[in-house]
């Protein structure tokens, strides 16, 4: 089947995928196609968190993911800190060149080989206001993932989140409401965000100490958090703030 | 409170347009590094900005650009069908409601929360010009980061063929089926957002303002 044939009928497959179950009969299919054995579409939280939302469908052996939990995995994982590092997909063999690899990080490769997972590609979707995923391929152990399938992995990849964000509504349970700060506060939360204090804040913007001190009081209510550095996450999860508009002003 | 603004060169929205060149001269050379030619060391504009090219842009009260997007006819010479026909594996879709989107531009001047409001006025207003206008579909080439998000706005991507790694980045070409089922596929992913529309020259069909 050619290329650009199986992710078209990916893409075909998915539209009407309601359910996670659609979703993982679209991505087992389409890994049939491409003679790949696994799939792994996941948010980036811990499941062994009964508290956990987000989706994760893999055909992956039973046994990984029972030790990936036991381990907490979900968030430290070697794979998915990498997918941090990047916004187009990457072949494992290239995680060494975007994170700093520990003695834990080798040792959860190790593993994976030894429960039969070999070589992958990952793609990573980020999207602001949306729990960081990834969806990977990868071939058996032994084997090297095709370099010819980078590309059709990459689409696939993308447009498997798409219907799993259709899947699971936009709301994942740390999304706010639209327009949570009113753009006062969202002053205030930027500069309070670049490290100033509200004194600095007040001359910065010319208002009122008091004044600023209100701004944020008001801006921790809505987001419902006690500390200006939550604070600050929460603005940057949503994407009310960027990296960028922190780092470099 | 901001408007769009749906314009040709013909349009006599001269202010706007000149605005709109420079905020691309500021976006796509100066940000995105893109070899594109400047006129007078501040307009991004080539040989694609002619008579057949239609921009929709988002202004606030003042008239000063928020973003903007150009819509070239399949049928004249565009960017798909003449620089990167490669992306598609099958023939370029060309025709007479198939229209591209590039350009696509968010001005530098704004901050991470007004970006993403104007992308959406954007993206509404896109989707508005094409259910007023017939457009059947878009297409487009875009940087795979791009790409990835355009997918997330909830509306109906199709691949035109696999990405290609080129000296910008990796590309990839994608189309856009336009149905009236589109505006509410935009509201569940929260991206619809009509603001008031003044079209030059004056849209034939209801909807001007909506």
């Amino acid at each position: 089947m050619p290329r650009l044939a199986i992710a078209e009928a990916f893409v075909d497959d998915v539209r009407s995928a309601i359910t996670g179950d659609d979703l993982f009969a679209a991505l087992a299919r389409c890994c049939g196609e491409m003679k790949v054995r696994y799939f792994a579409l996941t948010h980036h939280v811990d499941f062994s968190n009964p508290m956990a939302t987000g989706l994760r469908l893999h055909n992956y052996p039973a046994s990984w993911q029972n030790w990936f939990d036991e381990n907490q995995l979900g968030r430290s994982d070697p794979i998915h800190r990498a997918s941090q590092r990047s916004n187009v997909g990457f072949p494992w063999s290239a995680v060494p060149r975007l994170i700093r690899m520990t003695p834990a990080d080798k040792s959860v490769l190790g593993q994976a080989r030894l429960v039969g997972i070999g070589d992958g590609f990952t793609v990573p979707a980020h999207v602001p206001g949306e729990m960081n995923g990834s969806c990977s391929f990868a071939v058996d152990a032994g084997e090297t993932f095709p370099l010819e399938l980078y590309n059709v992995a990459q689409l696939v990849g993308g447009f498997s989140f798409d219907a799993a964000r259709r899947i699971t509504g936009t709301a994942d349970g740390w999304a706010s409401p639209n327009q949570t700060l009113t753009a006062r506060q969202l002053d205030c939360v930027l500069w309070a965000a670049r490290g100033k204090t509200d004194y600095e804040i007040s001359v910065i913007l010319n208002i009122s100490h008091e004044t600023v001190i209100q701004h944020l009081k008001h801006a921790r209510e809505r987001y419902g958090v006690r500390k200006r550095a939550m604070l600050a996450v929460r603005a940057l999860y949503d994407g009310l703030i960027s990296f960028a508009d922190i780092l470099r002003y | 409170m901001a408007h769009l603004l749906s314009t040709d060169l013909q349009g006599g929205s001269d202010a706007a347009l000149r605005a709109m060149f420079a905020a691309r001269k500021r976006v796509f050379i100066d940000l995105l590094k893109w070899d594109l030619p400047c006129l007078e060391g501040q307009f991004e504009i080539d040989a694609f900005d002619n008579e057949n090219a239609h921009y929709l842009i988002v202004a606030d009260q003042g008239g000063g650009h928020l973003g903007s997007a150009r819509l070239l006819p399949t049928l004249c010479p565009h960017i798909l069908g003449n620089i990167f026909p490669h992306l598609s594996s099958k023939p370029v879709p060309r025709g007479p409601n198939i229209l591209e989107i590039t350009r696509f531009c968010l001005d530098r001047g704004l901050r991470a929360a007004e970006r993403r409001t104007v992308r959406n006025q954007l993206i509404t207003g896109i989707v508005d010009y094409a259910l007023a206008e017939d457009v059947e579909r878009y297409t487009g080439v875009a940087e795979i980061g791009w790409l990835q998000q355009i997918l997330s706005f909830g509306w109906d991507c199709r691949p035109l063929g696999m990405p290609i790694v080129e000296t910008s980045g990796a590309l990839g070409a994608l189309e856009i089926r336009i149905s009236p089922e589109t505006p509410a596929k935009l509201l569940a992913a929260g991206i619809w957002s009509p603001i008031p529309t003044l079209a030059f020259p004056e849209r034939r069909a209801a909807g001007a303002n909506g």
